[in-house]
């Protein structure tokens, strides 16, 4: 196959930014589109220019680093894949491919398709864990969770931190992140102690960051590379909604 | 130099418990006056660096991605082991220490591998305790799954994605302790020197990755927490970014390496599609309580699976190793879908796979059910392969997947070099020549969360370590070095890019000494590589500037580490006469293809200790004594 | 928990300021609004009756005595509704200082949640429209005759029918929308509420946009 693509180049935070246009010749197939891009930075480096620089790592859809929105896309066009594990195979000879970063303020460019991602760790750093210091654990077995919830928090916590769903959401908003810890604490019994606390930091910390509001559109839940479901964003309205109102703590 | 492990006398089951009541402890007061510098927060890093914290040091953490939850151990898929006993199915401390010293075919010390199965239980508490969403049965208690090496159910689990969920259990608790300041976190940076002061290790030099600044940073103390070093094939299971540097860096400056020609080459992964792949992927190997490996009887049997009936099935490893089935450790498994494949019965347009058959299974189970265990792996298949495993075989290859070598470290898991710890995949301790499954979770949480924060005290204890800073000369070395070996770098501008390099590298590794070794491949290996790395330093090409974000720099510099840790490998392959584990030598085979140790001769941790590059390694030897395994010929028939 | 700004003393305020808490005040005016028009076409549906029905109902409406405070509470979920969906909407777009070149959904989004920008000032303007025509208009003759005078008038219905199909639009995205912000979410009611959402908006549509379009176009001469 041979395609076109228009990449966004971007030399550092500071530049403008503009797509470029590259052609990918003799693409296989099998190829991930990671592996397309590795072959257009093999012969961007051999004549001496500047490799396209895009986040990845593990390459097999669970690390979260990869990126990247493809003709509009995060993740490409496929369902619950990450860019790493889109292979090219979706696309047909002669195509023209839109390669952009993921956008978001809360997300500043580092260079071309990178961009940094911090603001999650920073959310998570006030309140997304239960706090049990090493050696203060009970016994595993000593608290029965049901099957079911089980599930549901796993469902939660699939999460790969790659924020798609910001870069999907036409605000901007790291609801479906956010929620996604949220539920997980929320569902398990160990996440009880630090409900309201958590619920609370979170969101404040999501504010303080600068991303948009949830408008309930629903686009985070498509992009997601592991489907992480729009209910956890209602948990989180509902948790949030009894920590601000009810809650005496 | 004699290496002395420290391990304390005494009974076996009482070591750890004497030697912790015999380590010196800090007090409360006095541990925010130590800086302890992680590098890697992957489950060993992320789990050291939190407990630390809790405990009151001041820590500095570091990572090469954006954000510490990418570590690699986040890929891991199957699960942790841990003696709990909870199936009631014959499972104990000394079990679970019986099976990883043979799985790993007694070329592990004794004393680390008692321990680990000893601090298991408390990780899955600590774990459970952190809401790491584990499986669970109807009743509401823990599930548990078999898995390769042994005939107990301990493995707990968390889908396909154990890992993961650990990962972020220890990532969330380092959160916490950054929300508390009492972490420093310094993502995007990679570790180019370690810094030796007066003897000890004193602080690193790393490289900002986005900026390129060169920057230092003292501690009390050092911790490699930086993952194996697969990566030397090109093509693994490891991420991208995995890669030996730190540890490297490491060696040059009097770390011994210890062990590395022990590769675990795991047994199912997805086949290689073609010469753009940058990496394997890795199926979990639980995949195999339920799928059933076979090839056609016949050579060269181009017909479609479904068509070849159960009589013209050769299910080998069933037939060869009755007892443990489809479940030997991966070593075997590897090793036997080589030879296999080297019969000429390898199935695909390759031919360069095997079957996984889960028809079977799915006709017992149900596909619902199978699903549930393990619909994120056969979606996974899916994806890469474009066929359906619930309808076709999947087709799986060996692949390299994990580093039981490592820089060498003490019962402590300090290295040679004072006050340089290494934890996890990094280091050598624990799996000797084969890691069973699930157990590199648990050597990593093992020695983050329940190993280090003992040994590390003892060790700040018991020296007296002057005030330095990142203006001592010794730090300012290190800065020149690292400025001068990225402009060496990009000065070359060759012809080819360090992707290419690594490439031929990787192909050198993987031919001359991948599943199988010999002597005279070997020594053309060690040739090769020489040449490789002389060309290298002439031909390479590194574009753009050292002052930006620029991953072809990055990877020119692992590259070029690769092209001297691979000769070590090799060298410690060359002179591994025996075969035990992941280590196979052609020479050193039974009759029946099995590997044939030379415990008389070799068993022993070869530790080498760095002379130059080029230079031949001098060998130094920790002997290892088996006083409560005893040794046998690993059999899993 | 006592510190900061998390302080039981001011949690609304932080409620009220916060991402989730100006969602919360726009859905539940919404919700009200929503009752409102109900309401509404309750009352105007009268209009079929005839016009001395219809006269009487207007006329009981104006004389009681509650209307006004229950008009000054109306205006007041109308400013909230509209002031929190503005702030909120302003925040979201400075949310991403730099547009994508190319932007496609996979999914999850409408045509109806694509366009409440649109479809809420269209709204606001009938609204103003409607309040000066209707409420501030000259009704010495009775309200119906007024009403039917407009009607006759064939733009003034055109626009009427068009901004209703925008508050149509509006409440197909509105409704359900609120109950996810409530944290009214569950696998099995929530399709119910999203078909429910939907026909509850066509039914909004269709009764208050009958009466210009039988008035107006049907049974006009």
């Amino acid at each position: 196959m041979n395609l076109t693509l228009k990449v966004w180049r971007q030399k550092g935070p500071n530049d403008a930014g503009k797509l470029v246009e590259y052609s990918a010749q003799g693409v296989s197939p099998d190829m991930s589109f990671l592996e397309m891009l590795d072959v257009v930075n093999e012969g961007l480096i051999k004549k001496g220019e500047d490799a396209i620089a895009f986040d990845s790592d593990c390459r097999e859809g669970i690390c979260g680093m990869c990126s990247l929105v493809i003709n509009g896309q995060p993740h490409g066009p496929e369902l619950g894949t990450a860019t790493c594990q889109l292979h090219m195979r979706t696309f047909s000879d002669g195509d023209t491919i839109v390669v952009e970063p993921f956008r978001a303020r809360a997300f500043p460019p580092v260079k071309d398709l990178a961009v940094d991602r911090s603001a999650f760790d920073r959310i998570m750093q006030a309140g997304g864990y239960v706090s049990v210091n090493t050696g203060n654990a009970p016994e595993a077995n000593a608290n029965l969770i049901s099957h079911h919830v089980a599930e549901k928090a796993m469902d939660a916590a699939a999460c790969i931190g790659c924020g798609a769903c910001v870069a999907a959401c036409p605000n901007a908003s790291a609801m479906l992140f956010v929620a996604a810890k949220v539920s997980q604490y929320a569902l398990l019994p160990q996440g009880q102690p630090e409900r309201t606390r958590r619920a609370l930091k979170m969101r404040e910390a999501m504010d303080d960051e600068g991303f948009g509001n949830c408008s309930n559109e629903y686009a985070c839940e498509a992009a997601c590379p592991k489907e992480i479901k729009v209910s956890n964003i209602a948990r989180f309205n509902r948790e949030h909604l009894k920590a601000s109102v009810c809650s005496e703590e | 130099m004699i290496l002395d492990s420290k391990v304390p006398d005494g009974p076996i089951e009482k070591k750890w418990d004497k030697h912790k009541f015999e380590t010196k402890l800090v007090n409360p007061a006095n541990k925010r006056k130590y800086d302890v510098l992680v590098v890697g927060t992957g489950l060993a890093g992320a789990s050291a660096a939190a407990s630390l914290a809790e405990l009151g040091y001041n820590v500095k953490v570091f990572c090469i991605q954006d954000s510490p939850r990418r570590a690699h151990s986040i890929a891991a898929q199957g699960g942790i082991n841990a003696a709990k006993n909870y199936p009631n199915d014959g499972d104990s401390v000394w079990r679970l220490f019986y099976d990883t010293v043979k799985g790993g075919d007694f070329r592990a010390r004794e004393a680390n591998v008692y321990r680990l199965a000893q601090v298991s239980a408390s990780i899955i508490d600590q774990c459970v305790a952190q809401g790491v969403p584990f499986a669970r049965e109807y009743g509401g208690t823990l599930s548990n799954r078999s898995f390769g090496g042994a005939q107990v159910s301990r493995t707990f689990y968390a889908r396909g994605q154990t890992g993961q969920q650990l990962l972020l259990g220890a990532y969330s608790a380092l959160m916490r302790q950054v929300g508390q300041g009492t972490v420093s976190m310094y993502p995007r940076r990679e570790m180019l020197e370690l810094v030796v002061e007066n003897g000890a290790a004193r602080g690193i030099v790393c490289r900002n990755l986005v900026t390129g600044e060169v920057e230092s940073y003292a501690g009390h103390a050092v911790l490699l927490c930086t993952g194996g070093y697969g990566n030397v094939f090109y093509l693994s299971t490891n991420a991208a970014s995995c890669n030996v540097s730190a540890t490297w860096r490491a060696h040059k400056h009097g770390a011994l390496f210890a062990n590395p020609c022990y590769t675990q080459i795991h047994p199912t992964c997805i086949p290689v599609s073609g010469d753009h792949q940058s990496k394997l992927t890795l199926m979990s190997e639980s995949l195999r309580n339920d799928g059933r490996v076979w090839v056609p009887k016949k050579k060269g049997d181009k017909r479609s699976p479904e068509t070849i009936p159960e009589a013209e099935r050769d299910y080998y490893l069933e037939r060869k190793y009755p007892s443990f089935g489809n479940l030997v450790p991966r070593d075997v498994a590897s090793r036997n879908a080589k030879s296999m494949i080297d019969e000429g019965k390898g199935v695909g347009e390759t031919g360069l796979s095997v079957y996984l058959d889960f028809s079977e299974a799915i006709k017992r189970l149900g596909a619902e059910k199978i699903k549930e265990k393990y619909g994120n792996l056969f979606d996974m298949y899916h994806h890469i392969t474009d066929e359906d495993p619930y309808k076709v075989p999947m087709r799986i290859y060996p692949a390299v997947h994990y580093a039981m070598g490592g820089l060498w470290v003490d019962y402590n898991l300090m290295t040679t070099i004072p006050g340089l710890f290494c934890l996890g995949e990094a280091n050598f301790s624990d799996h000797g020549a084969n890691r069973l499954g699930a157990s590199a979770l648990m050597q990593g949480l093992a020695d983050g969360y329940f190993v280090i924060p003992y040994t590390l005290g003892g060790y700040l204890t018991s020296t007296k370590l002057p005030k330095t800073d990142a203006s001592s000369p010794a730090f300012k070395d290190m800065e020149k070095a690292v400025a001068e070996r990225t402009k060496k770098l990009l000065c070359v501008n060759g012809k080819r890019t360090p992707s290419d390099f690594h490439k031929e590298l990787g192909k050198i590794m993987w031919d001359k000494c991948g599943m199988a070794r010999n002597e005279n491949e070997l020594k053309e290996a060690i040739s090769k590589i020489a040449a490789l790395r002389e060309q290298f330093w002439k031909d390479v090409k590194v574009t753009a500037s050292n002052e930006e974000f620029n991953q072809t720099l990055e990877r020119a510099g692992r590259v070029a580490d690769y092209l001297e840790f691979g000769e070590l490998l090799v060298r410690d392959a060359l002179h591994r006469k025996e075969s035990c584990g992941g280590h196979f030598r052609e020479e050193y085979q039974t009759p029946d293809g099995e590997a044939k140790r030379d415990d008389a001769n070799f068993s022993y941790a070869a530790a080498w200790e760095f002379k130059g590059v080029g230079q031949e390694p001098v060998l130094h030897k920790e002997p290892l004594t088996f006083e409560n395994v005893h040794l046998a010929e690993r059999n899993y028939a | 928990m006592t510190e900061g700004k998390c302080a039981s003393k001011c949690r609304l305020t932080s409620f009220m300021t916060s991402s989730l808490g100006k969602k919360f005040t726009v859905g539940a005016a919404g919700f009200l609004l929503g009752g409102f028009l109900v309401v509404h076409l309750a009352g105007n549906l009268f209009l079929f009756v005839g016009e001395g029905a219809f006269n009487h109902y207007a006329e009981t409406l104006s004389n009681n005595p509650l209307l006004p405070a229950a008009e000054i509470a109306l205006a007041a979920l109308f400013l909230a509704h509209i002031v929190f969906a503005l702030k909120v909407r302003f925040e979201n777009a400075k949310a991403r200082p730099v547009a994508y070149e190319v932007y496609e959904a996979k999914g999850g989004r409408t045509i109806g949640s694509k366009s409440m920008a649109v479809s809420g000032v269209l709204v606001l303007a009938f609204l103003i429209i409607h309040l000066k025509t209707f409420r501030f208009g000259d009704d010495k003759d009775g309200l119906y005759k007024l009403v039917m005078e407009w009607f006759k008038n064939p733009f003034y219905s055109g626009f009427y029918v068009l901004a209703l199909a925008g508050l149509g639009l509006h409440l197909s995205h509105g409704f359900q929308s609120g109950f996810q912000t409530f944290g009214l979410n569950h696998p099995r009611y929530t399709p119910l509420i999203k078909k429910a959402g939907l026909v509850f908006a066509a039914l909004i549509f269709l009764g208050f946009a009958s009466m210009p379009i039988y008035f107006g176009f049907l049974r006009a001469p």
